[in-house]
């Protein structure tokens, strides 16, 4: 891991209207995520990990603050500009996996290759590399629903990681898995950050986020309350 | 995201709805298909009027008339169509041949059958025209002195005849009354069993220096001389017969306004008769007067005068040109291209009112592709959600979606042509055999030109496209966070 910054939130701020009240999903939240690095996002249920991880990777729109990607905010980018993020330097995984249910395994890994110039050979080639790298090789003319759900995810990870992004954002992947599917995840996670990929997990599982991450941020009712080495998120929750 | 990219997506998505996209392309199939068939049928007419044209040449062909006057006090001598005329008429440029309408009766002997008809004289030149060159049988004279004719199968009919072929080389004896001057002379000197000099015995000549009885003598003499010359000229006429071979038979008598007669025969054949003396139309002896030829019977034309004269011209000069030539000389014209630009302007309002019925057909069709996008697009929420987290931007999505519609709309037109062709060749095999029944020559009453393909695929796909328009912008703006959401 290097100590450049290779993204940031600043003061980021998320409110949603819900008629005449204000729900504030994200409340003046700033982290750093270094190049390389594997941090864990940590919190119970509302807290805010996803609605910041739909921010950092160029989702979701902030009420105020900034998100910046090697010191340019996202805010400035355009519509497309914001695709072409998302297209080249973001994979995402997410916990019901979001795979296209009428696709095939090897289609579904494809599609993250449509948006980012790839050759329609050098998509299938690539597509097939990865999906056999993870073990899937005799399920690629599967469908969603013919694959169990640790394949599933594991297509879900092919797709995020096919394009070779720079970074992944990871949504309680192990969320919908037994623990031997996580764990074999979660390992392939470890894998590719030693690889270098950076990576951000979210989770509300403290015990894997200090078992296999680097730095693990704590958040709560839209705040970060902790943020450090996984050591120092032991503690308790306030 | 290519085009093929697109299509392959659009195509998948529309496979895995195989129903709905059926039902919905079905829709747009019938409007295309009506849309086809209707217009099929005005560009059908328009065509069978145009090869009829064509086939006639008489988009080369126009009528010249002497004007009328506009009104009794129009003391303006109107242009004569005599043979100065028409030699004006041949150095119009462009203009081929000039001819003139130049018809006798006769009392024709076909086989067993004496018809009374009219005989037409025409030059070699003008046989050989399009208009006259269309033969049912035989073929055109040899030359303009040969003892030829061509004759209508309206006229075959009335001989009792069947087949125009089986007229061909036929005799066919012609018979024309004459009336000649030398009979009108002979009744001045002798009428009645009365000579001139018994008249002029009973004149009291020495009355003559009497002014009344002199100028009551005069007038009664004028009176009875032209009463006597008119009564041996009409009454006493002689028939003058030729015998003709049948060498051509063609088609109906009439084209548009163009009156053909029955019996054509060449122009030098004709002067025969015509040199034998006048054919009973007083018009023709006051003609001969005012030339000063009523004594000199002969082929000279120089001093008639046409009611009706024909121009044939080069295809390729445009009529107006023409028109506007012979109108500066005084005359009236009628063209057959000036008739059918009329036509085509009427078949223009057919075609766009059968247009506009297939047009409501297509856009009722149209509200059945948003109606399948819409519900497409409550189920795919996911899918835009995910695709744009992979880095779709709303074009791409926008695209995806009216490439979608696109696709139903080539799907539902192509297969609408085929179905509104289908449709058209029925019809016009039931619409052929009832002609055919009934006697009709049987038409083919509707075409498939290319224009109309072209147009058809153009209307067809460019309004299913259009109709994608509103789904394709509310796919666009799916928020990818909500589609994303764990439910």
């Amino acid at each position: 891991m290097s100590s450049e910054t290779f993204l940031s939130s600043i003061e980021l701020c998320r409110y949603y209207h819900r008629g005449p009240q204000t729900v504030r999903a994200l409340d003046g939240v700033t982290i750093t995520v270094a190049r390389g690095e594997f941090l864990s996002i940590v919190g119970s249920s509302g807290s805010g990990k996803t609605t910041l991880l739909n921010l950092l990777a160029g989702l979701d729109t902030p009420t105020a603050g900034v998100v910046e990607l090697g010191g340019v905010p996202l805010t400035s980018m355009s519509r497309r500009q914001l695709s072409a993020y998302r297209a080249h330097k973001v994979g995402m995984i997410f916990q019901s996996f979001n795979l296209i249910s009428h696709y095939t395994a090897l289609q579904n890994v494809e599609t993250a290759l449509y948006f980012n110039g790839t050759a329609p050979n050098e998509r299938r080639r690539l597509s097939t590399q990865i999906l056999e790298q993870l073990g899937l090789a005799d399920r690629m003319t599967h469908r969603p629903a013919d694959l169990s759900g640790g394949e599933q995810q594991r297509v879900a990870v092919a797709r995020a990681i096919v394009k070779s992004p720079e970074i992944l954002f990871a949504d309680e992947p192990t969320g919908n898995l037994d623990f031997e599917n996580a764990e074999a995840i979660v390992n392939l996670l470890m894998k590719l950050n030693r690889d270098g990929l950076t990576i951000v997990l979210v989770t509300h599982n403290l015990e894997m986020a200090q078992h296999y991450t680097q730095r693990t941020i704590r958040m709560q009712y839209g705040r970060v309350i902790q943020s450090g080495s996984t050591k120092t998120a032991e503690q308790p929750l306030p | 995201m290519t085009l093929r990219d697109l299509i392959v997506i659009s195509t998948g998505n529309l496979w895995r709805m195989k129903l709905r996209t059926l039902l919905t392309t079905s829709g747009v199939l019938i409007a295309i298909a009506a849309f086809v068939s209707m217009l099929s049928f005005g560009a059908g007419n328009q065509e069978q009027i145009n090869n009829e044209f064509n086939k006639l040449g008489l988009f080369s062909t126009m009528q010249v008339y002497p004007k009328n006057k506009e009104n009794i006090s129009d003391t303006t001598t109107a242009a004569k169509l005599d043979q100065r005329a028409l030699e004006r008429l041949a150095a119009v440029p462009g203009v081929n041949i000039v001819y003139p309408y130049d018809a006798f009766s006769v009392t024709a002997r076909l086989g067993d059958s004496v018809l009374s008809a009219k005989a037409q004289a025409l030059p070699i030149a003008a046989v050989q025209t399009k208009l006259f060159s269309n033969l049912s049988a035989g073929g055109a004279f040899d030359s303009n002195n040969s003892h030829e004719a061509i004759i209508s199968t309206d006229f075959v009919k009335k001989a009792g005849f069947t087949s125009p072929d089986s007229i061909i080389g036929k005799r066919l004896v012609l018979s024309v009354r004459v009336s000649v001057i030398d009979s009108g002379l002979a009744h001045i000197l002798v009428d009645r069993g009365e000579t001139v000099l018994d008249r002029i015995r009973r004149i009291h000549l020495d009355s003559l220096v009497n002014k009344e009885y002199r100028s009551k003598v005069l007038r009664g003499e004028v009176n009875e001389t032209i009463r006597r010359f008119l009564n041996g000229f009409i009454n006493a006429q002689s028939v003058v017969n030729d015998t003709l071979r049948v060498c051509g038979v063609r088609g109906p008598d009439r084209v548009g306004r163009m009156r053909i007669e029955s019996i054509i025969i060449p122009a030098s054949t004709a002067a025969r008769f015509s040199s034998s003396g006048f054919g009973g139309n007083p018009s023709e002896i006051f003609s001969a007067m005012s030339s000063g030829t009523l004594f000199e019977r002969t082929n000279d034309a120089s001093g008639k005068t046409y009611s009706q004269v024909t121009i044939d011209f080069d295809p390729k000069v445009i009529y107006k040109s023409i028109r506007d030539s012979v109108e500066a000389m005084g005359f009236r014209t009628f063209s057959f291209a000036a008739e059918f630009e009329q036509i085509q302007r009427a078949f223009l309002y057919i075609d766009l009112a059968l247009g506009v019925i297939g047009l409501i057909a297509l856009l009722t069709a149209s509200l059945g592709i948003v109606n399948t996008m819409v519900m497409s697009i409550t189920e795919r929420r996911r899918e835009i959600g995910v695709l744009k987290s992979l880095g779709a931007d709303e074009l791409d999505i926008r695209w995806l979606f009216l490439v979608e519609s696109g696709v139903i709309g080539i799907l539902g037109t192509v297969a609408g042509i085929l179905f509104g062709w289908t449709i058209t060749r029925i019809v016009s095999a039931i619409a052929q055999a009832y002609m055919k029944n009934q006697g009709i020559p049987p038409v083919d009453v509707f075409a498939l030109p290319a224009w109309l393909i072209l147009i058809a695929l153009s209307v067809g796909v460019g309004v299913s496209v259009v109709a994608g328009f509103y789904p394709a912008a509310r796919a666009a703006r799916v928020d990818a966070v909500e589609a994303l959401r764990n439910d």
